[in-house]
């Protein structure tokens, strides 16, 4: 819209004969300017003409004040003050950094932390009560402690980064449990299953099992640290192919990262405990986790729900493979299992299963977690 | 007649506390011939625990669906839908990137073309939208995943967007996305079916934006015509609601024009729309909305609490007749700093008057702070009076509030002065006001919102702002007592045609039915066994559209400020034809100078019993004229004739050379000097026995306005005009113009 510069205020204007009478210079020549100066955050924040006159009229400006000013109505009037603001489009709003946290969220950050150690802590108890104790009280001891580190568990899951608003089922929770129950009992009982037992009961490997509840912490705090960088970069890159680019080395720098702490803890608690640490099957099995964690922490629940259905199945089945040759006939059931153990030993079945499961999800994280919508701010329930 | 309404609200009607819930109870209550179901949208978590009101017996059926959280019903949508909602998601970000949706400044032919061409754009695209949720569900979960935020990425950088919208960054796109996702959650729900809101014979929207979504559905999958009740304009509020919140220039750019673009499609495909004021109706029409469609339905008051004070019976003895009274929520927006100031030049004047500040507290959290402001400026303009030297003290402006000993109802409140006043700078519908009126209270208020449409010739306005005026026209009526009673009496009786509650329903209840008598039958009916019956419905023509309209372009500017004002109509000189007449509600323009812009009668002083033409804002109030704030004129008194009945032609003639009555606008528009009161000769009878009989001859300029779609429902009206011109005794007056089709 162009402004007739031979009438200034009154593109609109009526012919009014009356204007020559006036008195000149009694209101200025310009009546619209002392109102564009008065509303002048609003016509520069003002995205259209109907936005200037709904905040005139929350004014008080009516169509009489817009027939003073030579308007038929408060539209016309808004048209006029938002074609005459001077308005620089361009004028990109500083990237506002989400600079240093507030107290509330350092109390919070300090809550997940403590909370993400909880496990951990239970773990090593129940560990140490197992060592101290025989017979009855030791049983007590094993079954109060898997459900003090189940709770644990729960509760280091339920706050933070690591929290998922979105509801896990019932069956990957499942899976979940089965495949730490493995790592604990499944490499010995494959072991005894193969020499024809279990005879009695077999040895647990409790050092990986403790690195993983332990690993909780360096999980979520890598999981925070990858959040709060993503953000940052959100509210920087222009579009969403630039954003996906600028998060996959950080997704792999923090994955990276967690799977240092994790090989860390495993080797002390291997040295603590004085048992084979079992980096590839735990190392493996706690990136599976955290990365199946990650995506169903961002509503992407399907893919790894069925990857940790499918690993659990693979171990839960080279099991029955193992105990259903010894019926008659089905001998060779017992070949593929067997022979890997032969080659690489047991840890070798879960490392397989979690890794490939792993890998799937580092896929798949990569494409998803590097996507603008994954990391749109929760929705407010005004 | 029972007509099956289904009523759709969002945040309101049967839950406690809910927005427009106690209209919503009204209309309900007060139309028990009818049916009602109702389909809520909660807004939040909270308001569904507060749970409902008590429902009357004719609400049927209630169905809710939260508005605050999505149903993700885990549909994830194959390649062919992804590509079928990629491409509909599309169309709609196309469409609202394109431009504005409520016209530019240059509102050209071609402009007004690709701006509908945009509109329809929209209304597909968001059908498209509509009919993939219905056969696939999982819309909430598309709206939020990536490829749909690809497509807004795309709308946003193609060339020709808006220029807001180019600067978008990702936050905003995320930002955009989820609130267009929100805006769209009605379009998930389950209620379009045919045992849902197919079964209502119409749908009535108690308000624009999402609670008008579903109705706008279910006129497009089943036929169900829309009604659109709009007490504050849903566009207008998202702005105020925006420009509150720090959001990034291009969402909301993207937001405005979203919204904007829906308030046209609603407004387009709505049978009807009442807008609750003339400020609501000036938006509507800005918008897009026809003015064929746009009925004002005023919001009423319950009078009947107010009966006491207004007739005399209570109060009246004891108020003090030199106390103002102020009443409302003390709040910035009502600038009592003004009424203060005022106040002290009325005690210049009128030494010994009182003012009284009968305020509820606000909310808000600088009210306290600004009742404290009010109180100490009291305080300092103010001091303490007392009768004599051993009497106690006391300031002359008071603040008290309802409950008190001394003002224990609203009514008391009003009833406690000898003038109520107003000196609001911003104002929607001025509630207090009307209650003012329903009081019979004479009144002093500013010209902010819908005051001078309310108050039509009833009571003195000023400009806001202007302490100086407040004072005159205060003064003006403090030392008039008999002027105040007539003010107050025409105020009461305003009120009481144009504001009560039964006024509200009665409207709702003749536009039900108008709709109704619109739009055809869909169902098959059957008989007692369940067998359809043949020929149940009568077969009828329905044309979609208006084949009659010219097209209006609202922008254009109107025929009536082109050149110089105009008179409206002739002087009155022959007033011979009968009051019947009175179906042209709006002045010719176009003939004469004016004498006086105080003269315009307006659409409402001719639906006033007894316009007083006091105060020159009352006969402003039409919405269509350049209005002329001007107060200096209000101390010209009032013809004796006011209080009559009805000014009789005599009557009109003798005082109304000044300040024509009522019938004048149409009497002079039959501008043939001596036309015969003429009742309807024999066979014209006839023909006219429908709704809009007149009783004057049918000249054959007649013809042209009852072809218009009204005229459809008269059978035999097309054989009137031609008829007419052998069978009339009467002359044919060449300028009667009858606007049949205006049936406000």
């Amino acid at each position: 819209m162009t402004i007739d510069s031979t009438g200034p205020g009154a593109p609109h204007g009526l012919d009014d004969p009356g204007e020559t009478d006036r008195p000149a210079g009694r209101r200025g020549v310009d009546p619209v300017k002392a109102l564009l100066h008065r509303h002048r955050d609003l016509c520069e924040r003002a995205v259209d003409p109907l936005e200037i006159a709904a905040g005139l009229e929350a004014h008080g400006v009516t169509d009489r004040t817009a027939a003073r000013l030579r308007h038929r109505d408060v539209f016309s009037l808004a048209e006029e003050m938002y074609a005459r603001t001077a308005r620089d489009a361009e004028a990109v709003p500083s990237a506002e950094t989400p600079g240093s946290p507030s107290p509330r969220g350092s109390r919070a950050a300090a809550s997940w932390t403590a909370l993400a150690l909880v496990p951990g802590a239970l773990g090593a108890a129940v560990v140490a009560g197992l060592r101290l104790t025989d017979g009855q009280p030791r049983l007590a001891v094993a079954v109060s402690g898997v459900l003090a580190v189940a709770v644990g568990l729960y509760l280091a899951l339920r706050s933070g980064p690591l929290s998922s608003r979105h509801r896990t089922t019932g069956t990957a929770r499942a899976w979940t449990c089965w495949l730490l129950a493995y790592a604990l009992a499944g490499d010995g009982l494959l072991d005894a299953a193969r020499d024809g037992g279990p005879h009695g009961s077999w040895p647990l490997a409790t050092a990986p099992v403790l690195a993983l509840l332990l690993a909780p912490a360096p999980a979520a705090w890598c999981a925070h640290l990858f959040a709060a960088r993503a953000r940052r970069r959100l509210s920087a890159s222009r579009g969403l192919e630039e954003f996906a680019a600028s998060v996959r080395p950080l997704l792999i720098g923090a994955f990276g990262l967690y799977l240092a702490a994790l090989f860390g803890l495993l080797a002390l608690c291997g040295t603590v405990l004085d048992q084979p640490p079992g980096y590839a099957g735990a190392g493996t099995l706690g990136a599976l986790l955290l990365l199946a964690r990650l995506l169903t922490a961002r509503g992407f629940t399907r893919v790894p729900g069925r990857v940790l259905a499918g690993a659990g199945a693979v171990e839960a089945l080279a099991l029955v493979t193992i105990l259903a040759a010894r019926l008659p006939g089905c001998s060779s059931l017992a070949g593929p299992v067997d022979t890997l153990a032969a080659a690489a030993g047991p840890g070798a079945l879960p490392a397989l299963a979690c890794g490939a499961g792993a890998l799937v999800l580092l896929v798949q994280a990569a494409r998803t977690l590097t996507r603008a919508s994954a990391h749109a701010p929760p929705d407010e329930a005004s | 007649m029972l007509v099956r309404i289904g009523l759709l609200t969002e945040g309101g009607y049967p839950y406690v506390g809910g927005d427009a819930g106690l209209w919503c109870d009204r209309l309900v209550r007060g139309l028990g011939q009818h049916e009602f179901d109702v389909y809520a949208l909660s807004r939040t978590e909270r308001q569904e625990d507060q749970g409902w009101v008590r429902l009357p017996p004719q609400v049927g059926r209630v169905r809710t669906a939260p508005l605050w959280t999505a149903h993700d019903d885990g549909v994830v949508y194959g390649r062919r839908t992804r590509r079928r909602f990629t491409e509909a998601y599309g169309e709609l970000l196309t469409a609202v990137c394109g431009g504005s949706a409520t016209g530019g400044p240059d509102v050209s032919g071609s402009g007004a073309d690709s701006a509908g061409a945009e509109a329809d754009r929209f209304a597909s695209a968001l059908y498209e939208l509509a009919e993939l949720a219905r056969d696939e569900g999982g819309l909430a979960v598309a709206l939020r995943s990536e490829s749909a935020m690809r497509v807004l990425e795309h709308a946003c950088r193609t060339p020709g967007a808006l220029r807001a919208a180019r600067t978008a960054r990702v936050p905003d796109l995320l930002t955009v996305a989820a609130h267009v996702e929100r805006a769209l959650r009605p379009l998930s729900l389950d209620w379009y079916e045919d045992d849902a809101l197919g079964s209502a014979d119409l749908c009535h929207a108690a308000a624009g934006g999402a609670a008008a979504l579903p109705g706008l559905l279910a006129r497009h999958f089943l036929g169900v015509p829309l009604l659109v009740t709009e007490y504050g304009v849903h566009l207008r509020a998202h702005y105020l609601a925006a420009s509150a919140q720090d959001e990034a220039p291009a969402v909301r750019a993207l937001l405005a024009a979203f919204h904007g673009r829906l308030a046209t499609e609603v407004y387009r495909a709505a049978t009807l729309i009442t807008p609750g004021n003339s400020h609501a109706r000036r938006w509507q029409e800005r918008c897009g909305a026809d003015r064929a469609k746009l009925r004002t339905v005023h919001p009423g008051l319950e009078d009947a609490r107010f009966a006491e004070v207004g007739e005399g019976l209570r109060g009246s003895r004891s108020a003090d007749p030199g106390a103002l009274v102020w009443v409302g929520r003390v709040e910035p927006a009502k600038d009592l700093i003004s009424l203060l100031h005022a106040f002290a030049e009325i005690r210049r004047a009128e030494p010994g008057t009182r003012l009284r500040i009968v305020g509820t507290p606000a909310e808000a959290p600088d009210a306290a702070a600004y009742l404290a402001h009010c109180r100490a400026l009291a305080a300092q303009l103010f001091p303490d009076e007392a009768e004599g030297v051993h009497a106690v003290g006391d300031n002359p402006v008071s603040f008290e509030e309802i409950g008190g000993p001394e003002i224990p109802s609203l009514a008391d409140a009003y009833a406690c002065g000898a003038l109520v006043v107003l000196s609001s700078v911003v104002e929607g519908f001025p509630v207090g006001l009307v209650e003012a009126m329903l009081c019979g209270r004479a009144t002093v208020s500013t010209d902010v919102g819908a005051v001078v449409e309310v108050i039509g010739g009833t009571g003195l306005v000023v400009p806001p702002r202007n302490p100086r005026a407040l004072a005159e026209a205060c003064v003006a009526l403090l030392r008039d007592p008999e002027r105040r009673e007539r003010l107050g009496a025409a105020a009461r009786a305003r009120a009481l045609e144009l504001f009560t509650v039964e006024q509200n329903i009665t409207a709702f209840h003749g536009i039900y039915l108008e709709i109704v008598s619109h739009s055809p039958v869909r169902r098959p009916v059957v008989d007692e066994e369940g067998e359809p019956l043949p020929f149940g419905v009568p077969a009828e023509a329905h044309v979609p559209g208006r084949w009659t309209r010219t097209r209006f372009v609202t922008e254009r500017r109107p025929r009536w400020a082109e050149g110089a004002p105009v008179r409206a109509t002739e002087p009155a000189q022959s007033r011979t034809t009968e009051p019947a007449q009175s179906r042209t509600t709006e002045p010719l323009p176009g003939q004469e100078p004016l004498p006086a812009a105080d003269a315009l009668p307006g659409p409402d002083s001719l639906l006033a019993p007894m316009p007083a033409p006091e105060s020159t804002a009352g006969p402003l109030s039409g919405p269509g004229f350049p209005p002329v704030p001007e107060f200096a004129d209000a101390s010209r008194s009032a013809p004796e004739t006011l209080f009559a009945p009805m000014p009789g032609p005599m009557a009109a003639s003798s005082a109304g050379l000044e300040f024509p009555p009522v019938p004048e606008s149409m009497a002079a528009s039959v501008s043939a000097p001596d036309f015969p009161p003429a009742p309807a000769p024999g066979p014209m009878a006839a023909p006219f026995a429908g709704p809009d009989s007149l009783p004057l001859p049918v000249p054959g300029a007649m013809a042209a306005p009852m072809t218009g779609p009204d005229s459809l429902s008269v059978p035999g009206t097309m054989a009137g005009p031609s008829v007419a011109p052998g069978v009339l005794p009467a002359p044919v007056p060449a300028s009667v113009a009858v606007s049949v089709g205006e049936g406000a």
